[in-house]
C-alpha cells in the first residue's frame, strides 16, 4: 500500500511539474488554442470552395466574325473564365502568356467547318504557363470542358438546322402516303399480291413519317446530349472545403503539438543534468514516463476540447457522430503521438535535433496521412508506411466520426492503440536504459 | 564490506578504480568514511572528485575494485536504499520555470515524501534562508540562492548520507561560511556528509579530509593531521629582540626535537618544525636564554590549508 502511495506521489511530481511549466507560458497556450482556429478561419476566408477562374485569350483569324460566338460561349463559363480577350496575333498572345498577363491562350482553328467536312477533327490548341501539376491538370480539365461545350453547341446547331429542313420532307412523306393509299385502293381485288405490296409500302411510309415527327419534336439539346448524371452522397450534409479539411487539420495539429512537447521534454532534462539526479533518486523510468504521459495528455485533452469547440461553434464544422467516439479517437491519437514524441526525445542529443525530427514527421504526415492525397491513390508499400503515422489513423477516425456520423472504426482504433502501446513499451525501455541500467 | 554498517562506516572502498578508455579518472581508491562525520574530499579541478562521487552514488560503475555505501553496492540499490541518500550535483539542475516552492515540492514528490509535508518544506526553506523567496522563479535567483535551493532539494527526504559535489563552488566567501554552518548543523542532526571542494581552506571545517590529486587519494587525515603531514611536525614561530644569526639557526637545527631546516621570516624571526609544539616551547625558551636572545613572541603557527595543500602536492610530485 505504502509503495503504491509512493508510486502515486512520484508520478504526481511530473504531472504537477510539466503542467506548471506549460501554464507558466500563457503566450504559448494562447498560440496553441487560437493558432489552429485562426488558420482554419483564414483558410475559410480564402474561399477555397470556388474553382480558380482563368484569364483567357482567344486567338482567331478574324476576330470580328467570332466575337458573338465567343461572347455567348463564355457566358456559360463565367465561373471558370473571369475575363477574356480576342486576339488575331498568336505570337502576341503567347508573349502575354509568358508575362503572366493571361492564364490560358486558346487558338481557334481557322477553317473548322471545312476541316470537319473533310472528315477530320478541327483542333483547338490550348497553351498555359503553369508548373504546378495540379494547376496543369485543372487547365486540361477546363480545356476538355471547353471543347465538349463547343462540340455540343456545334452538334446542336446541326440538329436544329436538320430539324428545320426536315419540315419539307415531312410534307413530302404525307403526300406520298396519300398517293400510296390512292394507289392501293385502285388495285383490282383479284390482284391480291400487288395490293399487299402497296399496303406494305404505305405502312413503311407511315412508320417513317412517325419517326420523322418524333425527330422533329425532340429538343435539340436532348438529342445531342441525351444522358446526364446526377451525383448524390449518402450523407445529406453539404460540406465546404474547410469543413472537409477541418478534421485532418485538427489531427495534424494535435499530433504535432504532442510530438513537439514530448520530444523536447526528456532531451532537455538530459541536457540540463537532472537525469543524473533521477538516476540516483528512488524514481523509476516507469514512474517518470507515466507522470509525463499523464501531464501532457491532461493538457492536450483540454487543448483539443477548446480547439474543437471553436471549430464547431465559430466555424460551423459538424460532428455528426457521437461525442464520446470523438473523445476516444482524440485521446488515443494523443497517446500515440506522445509515444512518438518521447521516442524522438530519447534518441535526440539536442533540442534542435528533436525539433528537426518533429518537423520531418509533420511533413511526412502532411504528405502521407491522407491529409490532401487520398490514401487509395498511394501505391502499396508507401500506403503501408502511411499507416505507421498516428495522423493517418486520426484523420480516418475523425473524418468518419465528424463527417459521416460513424462510430470509431474498430480496426483503425485497434491499429493505433497497438502502435501507441508498442511506443510506450519502447520509450519505457529506452528511458530505463538511460536512467537505471546505463552505467557509464 | 558487508560489515561496514556494523563497523560504523557509511562509505568504504577498496582499490576502487574508474577508467574512461585509456584515461584513469580514479585509481585504487581506498577509504572509509565513519558515520556522522563531515568528510571533505579536497583536490584541484579534474582530479577525480566528481567521478568518485558518481561512483559512490551509483551513477558510474567501477572499472575494478569494490565499494560499499550504507552497507551496499550502489549498483544494487533498491528504492529504499536510494531514499537514504541525498545528492547535490555541481551545477544547478532544477527547473528555471518553476518557483522555489514548486521545485522543492517536485523534489519532495520524486523522493516519495508524503503529501503532508508543508511544514517540513517550510522548515527547510527557513534552514537555507529562502522562505521569503519561495514564490520567486528559479531562473530569477542569484547563483548563491540556486545553490541553497539545490541543497534544500537534496535534504528534502531527510537522507542519512549526503553527497555534496562542490556545494560552495563559485559563491562568495560569506555565503561559503554560511554553507559550512549549514553543514555543521546537518551533522549535529545526525547526517553524514561527503563534501567535495576545490577550496582547500574549507578542509578546516571537516572532521576528515581526503586529498585527491591526479586520480589518486594521497591521504586521509584530520585537518591538523594534514598540517603535520605536510610539514613533518608542528610549526613554531620565534621572534626575538636581537638578530638571529646563522650560528643560532645551526644550533636550532641540531636540537633533537627540531625537524628539518629553520625557515627565516626576517632577521629577528624564524619558524621551526618540531615533533610536538606543547613540549617543544619550554625547551626553546630555555635555549633562547642560553643564547642571550630575548623572546618577544613564541607561538604555534597554523599554516593555511592552501600552503599545506601546495606542500603536500609538491612532496607528492617529488616522490613521483
Amino acid at each position: 500500500m505504502i509503495r503504491f502511495i509512493k508510486f502515486l506521489i512520484r508520478i504526481s511530481s511530473f504531472i504537477s511539474k510539466e503542467l506548471k511549466e506549460i501554464f507558466r507560458q500563457p503566450k504559448l497556450i494562447l498560440t496553441l488554442v487560437l493558432g489552429p482556429f485562426l488558420i482554419m478561419f483564414l483558410f475559410g476566408l480564402a474561399n477555397p470552395d470556388q474553382g480558380r477562374t482563368l484569364r483567357t485569350t482567344f486567338v482567331v483569324a478574324d476576330p470580328n466574325s467570332f466575337q458573338e460566338e465567343i461572347d455567348t460561349f463564355t457566358k456559360s463559363f463565367s465561373s471558370l473564365l473571369v475575363s477574356y480577350v480576342i486576339e488575331s496575333d498568336k505570337e502576341l498572345a503567347l508573349a502575354k502568356l509568358a508575362k503572366n498577363q493571361t492564364d490560358m491562350v486558346i487558338i481557334v482553328p481557322d477553317i473548322p467547318f471545312e476541316t470537319i467536312q473533310k472528315n477530320q477533327q478541327a483542333e483547338f490548341l490550348v497553351y498555359h504557363n503553369e508548373i504546378d501539376p495540379f494547376q496543369i491538370g485543372y487547365i486540361i480539365s477546363v480545356a476538355r470542358i471547353y471543347v465538349d461545350e463547343i462540340n455540343r453547341q456545334f452538334l446542336q446547331s446541326v440538329v436544329e438546322r436538320e430539324q428545320g429542313e426536315s419540315g419539307s420532307l415531312q410534307s413530302d412523306l404525307e403526300t406520298a402516303i396519300i398517293k400510296t393509299q390512292t394507289l392501293r385502293q385502285a388495285i383490282p381485288t383479284d390482284n391480291a399480291n400487288t395490293a399487299a405490296r402497296a399496303a406494305a409500302l404505305e405502312k413503311d411510309l407511315t412508320n417513317l413519317h412517325e419517326k420523322l415527327i418524333t425527330f422533329r419534336s425532340l429538343a435539340s439539346g436532348v438529342l445531342v446530349r441525351p444522358f446526364s448524371a446526377k451525383v448524390s452522397g449518402l450523407s445529406d450534409i453539404q460540406l465546404t472545403v474547410i469543413g472537409f479539411f477541418a478534421p485532418a487539420v485538427i489531427v495534424l495539429l494535435l499530433q504535432h503539438f504532442s510530438i513537439t512537447f514530448a520530444s523536447l521534454s526528456i532531451v532537455r532534462e538530459t541536457r540540463s543534468g537532472i537525469m543524473e539526479l533521477f538516476r540516483v533518486a528512488p524514481i523509476t523510468a516507469f514512474e517518470t514516463l507515466v507522470g509525463k504521459y499523464l501531464s501532457y495528455l491532461f493538457f492536450e485533452i483540454i487543448l483539443a476540447g477548446i480547439i474543437t469547440a471553436l471549430a464547431v461553434w465559430l466555424l460551423k464544422i459538424p460532428i455528426l457522430g457521437q461525442l464520446q467516439d470523438y473523445a476516444l479517437a482524440v485521446i488515443i491519437l494523443l497517446f500515440t503521438s506522445l509515444g512518438v514524441g518521447f521516442l524522438i526525445s530519447l534518441i535526440s542529443e539536442t533540442d534542435t535535433q528533436a525539433v528537426q525530427y518533429s518537423m520531418l514527421l509533420l511533413l511526412a504526415s502532411i504528405f502521407f496521412s491522407g491529409f490532401f492525397l487520398d490514401l487509395r491513390l498511394m501505391k502499396e508499400p508507401i500506403a503501408f508506411l502511411a499507416w505507421s503515422l498516428p495522423a493517418t489513423y486520426g484523420i480516418r477516425m475523425l473524418k468518419d466520426i465528424m463527417l459521416r456520423g460513424s462510430s470509431v472504426p474498430p480496426l483503425i482504433f485497434l491499429g493505433i492503440t497497438l502502435i501507441g502501446i508498442a511506443l510506450f513499451m519502447i520509450d519505457w525501455l529506452l528511458l530505463r536504459k538511460k536512467m537505471e541500467n546505463q552505467y557509464a | 564490506m558487508e560489515n561496514s554498517l556494523l563497523s560504523g562506516n557509511v562509505v568504504e572502498t577498496q582499490d576502487l578504480t574508474k577508467t574512461f578508455g585509456e584515461d584513469i579518472a580514479v585509481q585504487s581508491l581506498n577509504m572509509q568514511v565513519p558515520r556522522g562525520t563531515i568528510f571533505g574530499f579536497v583536490g584541484p579541478s579534474g582530479c577525480g572528485k566528481t567521478t568518485t562521487v558518481r561512483l559512490l552514488t551509483g551513477f558510474y560503475k567501477p572499472t575494478s575494485g569494490s565499494l560499499s555505501v550504507l552497507g551496499k553496492n550502489p549498483g544494487d540499490f533498491l528504492k529504499t536504499d536510494s531514499e537514504k541518500i541525498g545528492y547535490l550535483i555541481q551545477q544547478f539542475v532544477l527547473y528555471p520555470q518553476l518557483t522555489v516552492w514548486e521545485n522543492l515540492n517536485f523534489a519532495a514528490s520524486f523522493y516519495g515524501v508524503g503529501i503532508f509535508r508543508r511544514k517540513h518544506l517550510h522548515k527547510l526553506l527557513d534552514f537555507v534562508e529562502l522562505r521569503g523567496d519561495k514564490h520567486k522563479l528559479a531562473r530569477d535567483l542569484s547563483g548563491g540562492m540556486k545553490r541553497r535551493l539545490s541543497l534544500a532539494a537534496a535534504l528534502v527526504h531527510k537522507p542519512e548520507l549526503l553527497f555534496l559535489d562542490e556545494p560552495t563552488a563559485g559563491i562568495d566567501p560569506i555565503l561559503r561560511q554560511k554553507f559550512w554552518d549549514y553543514f555543521k548543523e546537518l551533522q549535529a542532526e545526525g547526517h553524514s556528509l561527503f563534501i567535495t571542494t576545490q577550496y582547500v581552506g574549507e578542509a578546516a571545517f571537516c572532521d576528515l579530509v581526503g586529498v585527491m590529486y591526479g586520480g589518486r587519494l594521497l591521504m586521509i587525515e584530520t585537518p591538523n593531521g594534514l598540517r603535520r603531514k605536510a610539514y613533518g611536525g608542528d610549526v613554531i614561530g620565534i621572534r626575538t629582540n636581537e638578530n638571529i644569526t646563522f650560528e643560532h639557526r645551526q644550533q636550532l637545527e641540531s636540537l633533537p626535537f627540531v625537524r628539518g631546516k629553520v625557515k627565516i621570516v626576517s632577521d629577528q624571526e624564524v619558524e621551526v618544525i618540531v615533533d610536538d609544539a606543547h613540549t617543544a616551547v619550554a625547551f626553546l625558551l630555555e635555549w633562547s636564554q642560553t643564547q642571550s636572545l630575548t623572546v618577544a613572541m613564541m607561538e604555534q603557527k597554523s599554516p593555511s590549508f592552501d600552503d599545506v595543500f601546495i606542500r603536500l602536492i609538491e612532496t607528492e610530485i617529488e616522490n613521483d
